[in-house]
């Protein structure tokens, strides 16, 4: 132990670092230092009003954030799988569009679905004019409670249950359908005991997704006045003004996501799910007809129904009336402001994470994979709390450089467009760097080995050799951050500054400032209809 | 591949553009300027800030967002802070302001002579611009107004299930409590708030317009608001709200005692200003009578210019007598407010 402790691992350590590995852990710092911060700074305890919070507000934050994880499982677990079932096992009206189109929900930012539900269903809104027009006296639905949220957080996250098991269902269905058919088993037992188990693992992970998300929301939850721990950090950070115990709650918040992946991991255990690769047997499915065929795409339609058209055509509705109070100089440079930023985040983390790929693979020093896992956390944790996290990290820069060298930097990164793209970085490195590694294991090491072999510089032999290989995988990393940086909302109002502004943040304030709930309408409208588009790209890269 | 050709050659290309975009932005010329960080996001002020470069050729260059991020803006920025003048929409934020020293002493003896003292600092730091006073707006339909005295008495049982009003994080509740901190100390502003939580019409929810339009929906009876609001839906362009804002009528409690509870909209000058001439000059100008006037008619704020009348439909709605509790205890007293709000469990 000793031995291992002392000369010996130092000794190793020296032996197998090289120029890659500073290289390495340079990115993996520089990606990992606002979490590194944010766990420091639970060394130095809680705050002053940690009691008050305990005592009056945890409780609230915990059955809320409960509540909504569950019924949130639930809903997306029904509508994302059943959705999904329907479409992969049986031929109906529009279900070729429809296959692509339930993606569609993700394209908007969960607060501003929870906004047009809202102008939809409130006092006053589209819904109860409509039925007024009409001459019907109905009940006012109200959405803007704890079960609202639940809905409406649901129909635009399930989504992400969807994909997952579309892509299972596809895979297996069809090689043991036949099996079991024979064998003489109903379409409803082998969808029990055959198909469910055999997508579980890709729902469960499409369902960690969702939880993350529900996690990660802020402005649904606040627009509903719902208070969860996303919403609590913010309270106590903003209204109490004790930044140490809203570190505190994000660290409670920050444990239960990794409770949460410890039980998916647990769950799949060390079961092995591998199956002969099936090609999309697409003739293969039932045909229905008649009246039943029509029913089951009216149960595929009404998701993208309610977790897109509804809430689009109510933004639409707005738009037609506040445009011109909207667009001005100002708001145009708004757009362009907000999509250079999502533009240069996108770039610069996936640079980062070709880098980080690459040299992790050049050096020999154990423990870099271990590393790169701490450098991904970013995406598990919460926008909030990365935003505090790089907050507190510019802020101790800044005194640090003011006091050391008396250098007068602050103004210059503090709420700066680069603090935003750094914390964007570190957020969203995993995405890149999965989609990365990913791209790069199928392009396998042996064009790049020979190359070297023949006397070419790693560097040059990335250049010439990897990066041409890998530009679809670097382009579609890429259109994925994009979306993300596109819809984030917590982190962004966390690090927004007077000087910094994307249009979910716009969209965000108006709809905050109560005073022109529908000017936001434009802005929301932007981020969807640019999203949209990113989505079915990605969409059609995936299927080449 | 293609795309992929595409990608490379423009890369280079945009990564140039922006670099040199940056660098544009970096290096502009000075003029005669403010820079003024306002959190009040009505229409008219920009029509009012675009009125004073014309008069005096002075820009104002206008950094937008709440208080507290300007504050903390401020904060950083240091001695280095390019701010002249900071706007908040309540009194509260200008003493946190005051109390991080953010803020310098102003000679000004047009603002001195011309303002109440109640509305501003007592060492001249800010100067409360417009009023604004949060009043009960009740249904014409189903409330008479003699039954509406107090803000206390909305506690009583007479108004179970009656009474909307909005959350708690909400900064005019949270100056509101802090006024009946201010009166009637801890224990009776507890006392107030779970009295008024029992009273609940609906979980607190939306904003001061949704209340209103609440009583019209007929969820409740009384909606707790900012004057302006009032005003604003009154004059909406949807006829929808303009229905909500005639289903009500506004009561200004406490006119036996204290008056109503009264918050401004304020400004002061940063104490690292570059402009600071120009920043007082600004003040003033908003402080001016014709300013005042604009305040009044577009935006349903009353003013603090004496001389300045409210506009038509203010006074329609009667003088009042307004609390004069040293707006300086809304700030002092702010987290105590908030905390009470917690303890009571107000959403």
């Amino acid at each position: 132990m000793k031995q291992w402790l002392g000369k010996g691992s130092l000794q190793r350590f020296f032996r197998d670092m090289n120029r890659w590995s500073v290289l390495v852990l340079i990115i993996g710092s520089f990606i990992g230092l606002p979490i590194f911060i944010v766990a420091y700074q639970l060394l130095k305890g809680p705050g002053e009003e940690w009691e008050h919070i305990t005592t009056f507000l945890l409780p609230h934050y915990v059955y809320h954030t409960f509540f909504l994880i569950v019924c949130c499982a639930i809903g997306t677990l029904l509508i994302g799988v059943g959705c999904a079932w329907l479409i992969c096992r049986y031929e109906f009206p529009f279900r070729r569009v429809l296959d692509w189109m339930l993606i569609l929900p993700l394209a908007i930012p969960s607060f501003i679905t929870a906004y047009a539900y809202a102008g939809v269903f409130d006092n006053g809104g589209t819904w109860t004019l409509m039925m007024a027009k009409l001459g019907i006296e109905v009940q006012k639905i109200d959405v803007m409670n704890l079960s609202g949220l639940c809905w409406v957080l649901s129909i635009s996250l399930f989504p992400y249950v969807y994909i997952g098991a579309r892509a299972a269902f596809r895979q297996h269905a069809q090689q043991f359908r036949e099996a079991s058919h024979l064998l003489g088993a109903t379409e409803r037992k082998f969808f029990f005991t055959i198909a469910l188990p055999l997508a579980r693992p890709a729902i469960i992970s499409g369902l960690l997704f969702v939880i993350m998300e529900v996690l990660n929301d802020y402005g649904a939850a606040k627009y509903y006045g719902i208070n969860t721990f996303t919403t609590g950090i913010f309270n106590s950070w903003r209204d109490l003004e004790d930044l140490p115990s809203a570190f505190y709650l994000s660290a409670i918040l920050v444990l239960l996501i990794f409770v949460l992946i410890l039980l998916e991991r647990w769950q799949r255990g060390s079961r092995s799910y591998a199956t002969v690769a099936a090609s999309d047997g697409g003739s293969k499915r039932i045909l229905l007809s008649g009246g039943k065929a029509w029913f089951v795409c009216l149960l595929t339609v009404f998701p993208l129904l309610a977790g897109f058209v509804l809430p689009v055509a109510q933004l639409l509705y707005w738009v037609y009336y506040t445009f011109w109070d909207v667009l001005d100089v100002a708001f145009i440079q708004l757009i362009i402001n907000s999509f250079f930023i999502a533009f240069l985040a996108a770039l610069l983390t996936t640079i980062l994470a070709l880098f980080f790929v690459y040299f992790s693979k050049w050096t020999h020093l154990s423990g870099v994979r271990l590393f790169a896992r701490t450098a991904s956390l970013g995406y598990i944790i919460p926008g909030a709390v990365i935003g505090l996290g790089v907050l507190i990290s510019a802020r101790m820069l800044v005194q640090g450089t003011a006091s050391l060298f008396d250098l007068r930097i602050g103004f210059l990164l503090y709420g700066s467009m680069l603090t935003l793209v750094y914390a964007y970085v570190v957020r969203f490195f995993a995405i890149a760097h999965q989609t990365i590694e990913a791209s790069s294991a199928k392009i396998g090491s042996q064009f790049f080995e020979s190359a070297i072999l023949l006397g070419k510089k790693p560097i040059l032999a990335l250049k010439q050799i990897d990066f041409p290989l890998l530009k679809t995988g670097l382009l579609s990393a890429m259109t994925l951050l994009f979306i993300d940086i596109m819809k984030e909302l917590p982190l962004t109002l966390v690090l927004k500054s007077p000087d910094v502004q994307t249009l979910a943040i716009k969209a965000y304030e108006y709809i905050e400032n109560g005073d022109q709930i529908d000017k936001a309408a434009l802005p929301s409208l932007l981020i969807i209809g640019a999203v949209s588009c990113f989505i079915l790209i990605s969409n059609r890269w995936l299927k080449t | 591949m293609q795309y992929s050709h595409l990608f490379q050659t423009y890369l280079y290309k945009i990564s140039l553009f922006s670099l040199s975009l940056l660098m544009f932005s970096a290096c502009q010329e000075k003029t005669a300027e403010i820079n003024l960080y306002t959190h009040r996001h009505y229409e008219v002020d920009k029509q009012l800030f675009a009125a004073f470069e014309e008069q005096t050729g002075i820009k104002v260059n206008v950094t937008n967002a709440s208080a507290d991020e300007l504050i903390e803006k401020m904060e950083i920025e240091g001695d280095q802070s390019p701010a002249d003048v900071l706007i908040t929409v309540d009194a509260g934020r200008l003493v946190r302001a005051k109390e991080k020293e953010l803020l310098q002493t102003m000679t000004s003896e047009y603002l001195s002579n011309t303002i109440p003292a109640h509305l501003r600092d007592d060492d001249n730091q800010w100067f409360g611009l417009t009023k604004r006073a949060r009043v009960i707006a009740y249904s014409k339909e189903r409330v008479h107004p003699d039954s509406l005295s107090t803000y206390e008495d909305l506690t009583s049982e007479k108004w179970k299930g009656k009474i909307l009003i909005r959350q708690s994080n909400n900064i005019y509740n949270q100056s509101l409590l802090a006024s009946i901190i201010a009166h009637h100390g801890e224990e009776g502003a507890k006392e107030w708030v779970t009295g008024m939580m029992e009273n609940f019409a609906r979980r607190p929810q939306g904003s001061d317009r949704d209340q209103v339009k609440a009583v019209m929906a007929g969820e409740g009876d009384l909606a707790i608001i900012n004057t302006y609001y009032l005003g604003k839906l009154l004059k909406s362009s949807n006829p929808e709200e303009v229905a909500a804002g005639e289903s009500v009528n506004i009561f200004f409690p406490n006119q036996e005692g204290r008056g109503a509870h009264v918050n401004i909209s304020g400004a002061g000058v940063a104490k690292y200003s570059p402009n600071k001439e120009n920043a007082i000059k600004f003040i003033e100008y908003l402080a001016s009578k014709e300013v005042q006037k604009v305040f009044a008619q577009a935006n349903y704020e009353y003013p603090v210019h004496p001389e300045v009348a409210a506009s038509d439909l203010l006074v329609s709605w009667g003088e009042f007598k307004s609390d004069v509790l040293p707006l300086t205890k809304l700030g002092e007293l702010n987290l105590n407010a908030v905390k009470t709000f917690n303890e009571a469990g107000w959403p």
